[in-house]
């Protein structure tokens, strides 16, 4: 079965600046894998070393979050279309005493990983 | 131009109006043609990150903004329209309009700029009242993201 993936903008640099691949995958972590396998300058960006996905990636078959699905498991059929987008954040320097400092010391709002 | 005067009107109205959280979103565009941009408020749900995982997410939308993911989809689907993100704009709250560390480091993925050709847009909202902007793009040869000139539309001042 023929699965569409969405890549944006963040990730292109690691498909070749593809913004879509099609891959054959029953469900999200095969085709996860399969993607790591074609592009391996993915490996790390999507899923850490224990192969969960990021905190700051949002996985989404369709229209729906795969946390509201069955995670890596949610199964995949034919013309599905998989986006996998990475978090857009940010934030004031960090907090001193409950206040905003300015003097831009150790901040507290990087994206977890 | 990160922001035409329309634009940076709805920016500001943005600003104030989500005090004392702040806000953000994206311009799109396509193309040069004025008539291809579109203007993408976003929801930002740090909040609702904060309050549920307090310690992943220390912050909340005073100091920090995190766009909700199916704006993230919406952005993605219009670039598949060819769209571009071209501009990225937040609000301080009570503060400057300076691009801090934290905006800097979640600028990046994986040490490179995740939106390279963007320029990111602070506006600063003190006491409720918008308070200036800056804008902010990535120079590829200091490897930082570094001020550019900026001056707020006529129009909105």
């Amino acid at each position: 079965m023929s699965v569409q993936v969405y890549i944006p903008t963040p990730f292109r640099r690691a498909t070749s600046n593809k913004d879509r691949v099609s891959l054959d995958a029953a469900d999200v972590k095969a085709l996860l894998d399969g993607l790591e396998a074609q592009f391996a300058g993915l490996k790390g960006l999507v899923r850490n070393e224990q192969g969960e996905v990021h905190h700051h990636v949002n996985i989404y078959v369709n229209s729906e979050a795969i946390e509201s699905l069955r995670g890596l498991q949610t199964a995949l059929k034919d013309g599905d279309e998989v986006s996998i987008i990475p978090a857009l954040a940010g934030g004031q320097a960090a907090l001193a005493g409950g206040r905003a400092s300015l003097a831009g010391g150790a901040d507290t709002g990087a994206l977890p990983r | 131009m990160p922001l035409t005067p329309e634009e940076y009107a709805r920016v500001s109205a943005q600003a104030v109006a989500e005090y004392p959280a702040e806000c953000c979103g994206v311009v799109l565009a396509r193309g040069a043609s004025p008539n291809e941009r579109l203007f993408l408020p976003c929801r930002n749900v740090q909040d609702d990150l904060h309050r549920k995982d307090p310690e992943r997410h220390p912050r909340d939308a005073r100091t920090a903004y995190y766009i909700d993911p199916r704006d993230l989809l919406t952005i993605g689907r219009r670039e598949a329209e060819g769209y571009r993100v071209a501009t990225i704009y937040h609000s301080h709250i009570d503060t400057g309009a300076y691009f801090s560390e934290t905006d800097k480091r979640n600028a990046l993925v994986d040490g490179e700029p995740a939106y390279p050709d963007a320029v990111y847009v602070v506006i600063s909202v003190m006491g409720g009242r918008a308070n200036g902007a800056n804008a902010f793009a990535w120079d590829a040869a200091r490897r930082d993201f570094l001020p550019l000139e900026f001056t707020v539309p006529a129009a909105a001042q």
